[in-house]
């Protein structure tokens, strides 16, 4: 799996990015301070619960933060070595579906319901590639079939309420990919899907990657998708990146409370609990965090120190970075 | 033996379809087709399938909230599909639903207090005075605080708002609660805590439960018994141990090699089925599954397997296993 | 879709029915009636000349029958005889219709022009200057009652500057009675129905293109690399303008069926005009054929909302 991974330099490398939501005097710091590093052919898998802020970092990613509120504040996004937050924004869209992709988690929502697949996948080429009708039409229905859409000259004419969820995520990851991009993002690609079907849209973004050499940010809430897909993991809580790891470090020795407890409450068909384990209490509120450690109240291994001064990521092992006061 | 709670036989809706200058039904969409099976009291039944299986269509037809085409349902011995007006009214205090959205089924203009007592009130048990005290333990059940019954639904986080809704429904002390993926909106953290709730509250309060959910490791957690449904057919019903240990029919063992597990060691073995679910208005001839089965044989396209016990405790549709 | 328009077309027949069974027993109902309306009361032996004028108009017949004798002719095409203005109600209803088509067209090519582009240009960036500046134009616009914008257009156009005439709907001269000629006196009128309407069809454009920028679509569409002027202008408004288009086929509706106090204010002779007319004569035969149209124009209207719905939104399919 890894040997497609070229680590020499990283397609993506961001540095204490924030994002911030600002509006009157509040402040919700969804983002804030990141720092992920993503190589050729690699799967970085982003898990974290909702409040998390995976899902502002993938947009913040491709500097689609929602404005007028939400907005970058620092940071700096190294893309082939050229930071994007110094990018116009006529520069970043010709990389945007170009270079850098993303896909989403409602394929239901995520395609215009009025016009056809042909028309919202031709419509990345004819910008970015400036290529004839005629070229266009061939490369979606080659695309098309790349992703087991069958029947891709007719699909090309339907609307996306004709197609199934699962075809839907197939035709968005064909948009995303036609222009052959470097990066893709994927935002809980299949939360949405149906297991079987999920199955199958994995195997696909697999196969993307091996194929195309595409490197995939994939965000994600659910630790089952991550043990399959991931080459590198980070685990987000409350904004922050707490525990960083190649995935069979971390599967293997979890280091964070957070990570750990979180493994522990997913229900699994491969074993029988009785009662359990969970976390108690809930995310703390984006515009007023604690000074301490911001999962200090819900950890059961808090110590005094933990709610007085906040933890610096540290590398414990190589490779293996955790924030947190008690890990070694 | 068990004593029986509920009875389904039977059981179809079915969804005309209708076409033309005179409407004439061309049609149907089968959503539920010919679903048979029983509840004990005490036990929870698991109800899993992929969207549009037609799990939910079964629930809302146990709940009376969906008027069935054909087919049974005899809940504590009386068939419900006769009853009309007051005769329902009076049984239905003795099941009720805990839905997947938690926030689109709590009325946002209501108090906490309001929306719990409702049942009560309405039914005439309590007056809406009288059932303060009432609401305060049920907060306290469901671990909520007593003081939470003057605040409104935006003001709780999704997993409270589930307990909310947990404490509405067993305000009338009902003996069954359908679940229709009452944890799948929630966070891994907070699904723990309400499934723990869930388990607790059925010995408390000697609940049986049918608990429909996509998730099949989540069914496990809290299920005695599982049904498998597709494209409106039970396909498989087996005791909890029986079908997680051994399942049968081709579309079980599919769908239980694409759960993923949290962990790198485990490493199930792939079986991706190819395509989509068929059209429920266009189902396919013979079994429902053939179109995607890889151990499909010619029987399989002709004619369609019934459901039959296999050993004690598990029933498959299959001819494989014939 | 051909079967479902001609289901729609055969629903209608019940309703305009049930809809001319109300209005002519309105009619009837109310005290007075036309023959009193017609004949000088200093007459003498009037009570023979109503009797006389009663039994040739037939309605000194029983109600349910003279309604009938009315029903079969209008299936004959014929709508009667109007006391009022002494000619055969078919020869009003021609140029007033046209009349009233012009006026109607008129005013929504001018929405179509103006309230739905403020509307799209307001959305573009929301709470802007531009955005309070029509807000704020728009509330003072729609709260002042429209017939007082009426008067203070001819005021402005006809009475001041001469551009536009401020009565009736041809004139003399040269060019009278061409396609022209009606236009140019339609304006008034027009421009008078649009600016209130205006300000409902910017408002509602521009809610409706805030909405749909929130989609996640958009979003998809931002993310794919297209530039921001066709995200507005290909991914929001095409979608966006599904809830515009119904509208502009009820209001169309409505508007085919006559613009009254516009239409009595410039006297502009079309079929809000010539109800009012009728109205105050007692004009029955007239009034039931104008009420009729209306009723058919509003109906008809609402199928073509409809069609236009699903002309221009592919997830809406009738069969």
């Amino acid at each position: 799996m890894a040997d497609v991974v070229d680590k020499v330099e990283p397609v993506v490398s961001v540095r204490d990015l924030r994002t911030y939501f600002i509006h009157k005097a509040e402040e919700v710091r969804a983002v804030d301070g990141i720092d992920l590093d993503v190589y050729r052919g690699q799967i970085v898998c982003i898990v974290g619960e909702s409040g998390s802020g995976k899902s502002m970092t993938a947009l913040s990613l491709m500097r689609l933060v929602p404005k007028p509120r939400g907005k970058i504040v620092s940071g700096k996004i190294m893309f082939h070595g050229v930071d994007i937050m110094q990018l116009s924004e006529a520069e970043m869209t010709k990389l945007r579906g170009n270079e850098i992709s993303m896909i989403f988690q409602e394929p239901m929502t995520a395609l215009n319901p009025v016009l056809t697949i042909g028309d919202q996948i031709a419509e990345v080429l004819v910008h970015h590639r400036r290529v004839g009708k005629r070229e266009t039409t061939a490369k979606a229905v080659e695309m098309l079939q790349f992703v087991g859409v069958p029947r891709a000259e007719q699909v090309l004419r339907e609307y996306p309420h004709q197609l199934s969820g699962g075809m839907r995520q197939r035709v968005m990851i064909a948009m995303a990919m036609i222009c052959e991009p470097k990066v893709l993002i994927a935002d809980e690609p299949t939360t949405a899907l149906d297991v079987t079907i999920q199955t199958q849209v994995l195997q696909l973004m697999r196969k993307m990657r091996d194929d195309f050499g595409t490197s995939i940010i994939l965000i994600t809430h659910d630790l089952g998708v991550v043990a399959d897909m991931a080459d590198q993991v980070i685990v987000m809580y409350a904004g922050q990146v707490v525990e960083s790891a190649n995935a069979d470090a971390l599967f293997e020795e979890p280091l964070h409370p957070y990570t750990i407890a979180l493994l522990k409450s997913v229900p699994t068909i491969d074993q029988e609990t009785e009662v359990l384990y969970y976390i108690p209490g809930s995310v703390p509120d984006a515009t007023e965090f604690p000074t301490g450690c911001r999962f200090a109240d819900r950890c059961p291994l808090a110590m005094a120190s933990c709610f007085e001064t906040a933890p610096e990521v540290r590398e414990v092992r190589p490779g293996h970075l955790v924030r947190c006061h008690l890990v070694d | 033996m068990a004593e029986v709670l509920l009875e389904v036989e039977g059981l179809k809706k079915y969804f005309p379809i209708q076409s033309g200058l005179l409407r004439r039904t061309v049609g149907h969409v089968k959503a539920v087709d010919d679903v048979s099976f029983q509840l004990n009291y005490g036990e929870t039944l698991g109800i899993v399938g992929e969207s549009g299986c037609g799990k939910s269509t079964t629930g809302r037809m146990l709940m009376r909230v969906m008027e069935p085409t054909a087919g049974r349902i005899v809940f504590d011995g009386q068939d419900l599909t006769k009853l009309r007006g007051k005769q329902l009214k009076a049984v239905r205090r003795n099941f009720q639903m805990v839905f997947q959205d938690p926030y689109a089924s709590l009325n946002p203009r209501m108090s906490i207090q309001d929306i719990i007592s409702e049942p009560l009130v309405v039914n005439g048990i309590v007056t809406a005075k009288q059932s303060e005290p009432i609401v305060v333990q049920l907060l306290e059940t469901v671990g909520l605080r007593a003081r939470d019954r003057f605040r409104y639904p935006h003001e709780f986080s999704g997993g409270q708002r589930q307990r909310i809704g947990i404490a509405r429904a067993l305000s009338l002390h009902p003996k069954l609660i359908v679940a229709d993926e009452a944890v799948s909106a929630l966070d891994v953290s907070i699904q723990a805590q309400i499934l723990n709730l869930m388990v607790s509250l059925k010995s408390e309060f000697n609940l049986s439960y049918i608990f429909i959910s996509h998730n099949l490791a989540v069914v496990k957690h809290i299920s005695d018994r599982i049904a498998v449904m597709y494209l409106g057919h039970i396909v498989e019903l087996a005791t909890k141990d029986e079908f997680y240990n051994h399942p049968l029919h081709p579309y079980s063992e599919a769908l239980l090699s694409s759960v993923l597990t949290p962990s790198r060691k485990v490493r199930r073995e792939r079986i991706i089925l190819t395509g989509d679910v068929p059209n429920p208005a266009n189902p396919p001839r013979g079994c429902p599954f053939h179109t995607r089965c890889p151990k499909v044989m010619q029987e399989c396209r002709v004619t369609r397997p019934v459901l039959r016990d296999i050993r004690a405790g598990h029933s498959i549709a299959c001819h494989l296993h014939a | 879709m051909i079967a479902y328009i001609i289901r729609r077309l055969l629903g209608m027949i019940p309703m305009l029915f049930a809809i001319t069974v109300f209005v002519f027993l309105m009619m009837h109902l109310a005290p007075g009636n036309a023959i009193e309306a017609m004949i000088n009361p200093r007459i003498k032996d009037i009570a023979a000349l109503k009797q006389q004028l009663e039994i040739q108009n037939g309605l000194n017949l029983p109600l349910p029958l003279q309604y009938w004798h009315w029903l079969i002719n209008v299936l004959h095409g014929n709508f009667g005889w109007s006391f009022g203005q002494h000619e055969e109600v078919t020869q009003l209803l021609g140029p007033a219709m046209y009349n009233t088509l012009i006026l109607a067209v008129l005013s929504e090519i001018l929405i179509l022009l103006i309230g739905i582009p403020v509307g799209i240009l307001q959305a573009r960036s929301p709470y802007g200057k531009f955005d309070y500046t029509v807000s704020t134009a728009s509330f003072v616009l729609f709260s002042v009652p429209y017939y007082v914008f009426a008067i203070f257009l001819i005021y402005l156009f006809a009475i001041h500057w001469h551009v536009f005439p401020a009565q009736n709907s041809v004139g003399t001269g040269p060019l009278a009675g061409t396609f022209v000629d009606h236009i140019w006196h339609a304006m008034l009128p027009a421009i008078s129905i649009a600016l209130t309407n205006n300000t409902v069809y910017s408002r509602y454009t521009r809610g409706s293109m805030l909405d749909v920028a929130r989609q996640d679509y958009v979003r998809t569409a931002r993310a794919k690399g297209i530039p921001e002027r066709v995200v507005y202008s290909k991914h929001v408004f095409r979608n966006a303008r599904i809830p515009i288009v119904t509208q502009l086929g009820f209001d169309l509706g409505g508007l085919l069926g006559g613009a009254v106090i516009i239409e009595g204010l410039f006297s502009y002779q079309g079929m809000g005009y010539l109800t009012i007319t009728a109205v105050s004569q007692r004009d029955y035969p007239v009034i039931m054929a104008t009420t009729l149209i209306f009723a058919v124009c509003v109906l008809l209207g609402n199928l073509v909302a409809d069609i236009l719905t699903a002309v221009v939104d592919p997830r809406v399919r009738y069969n």
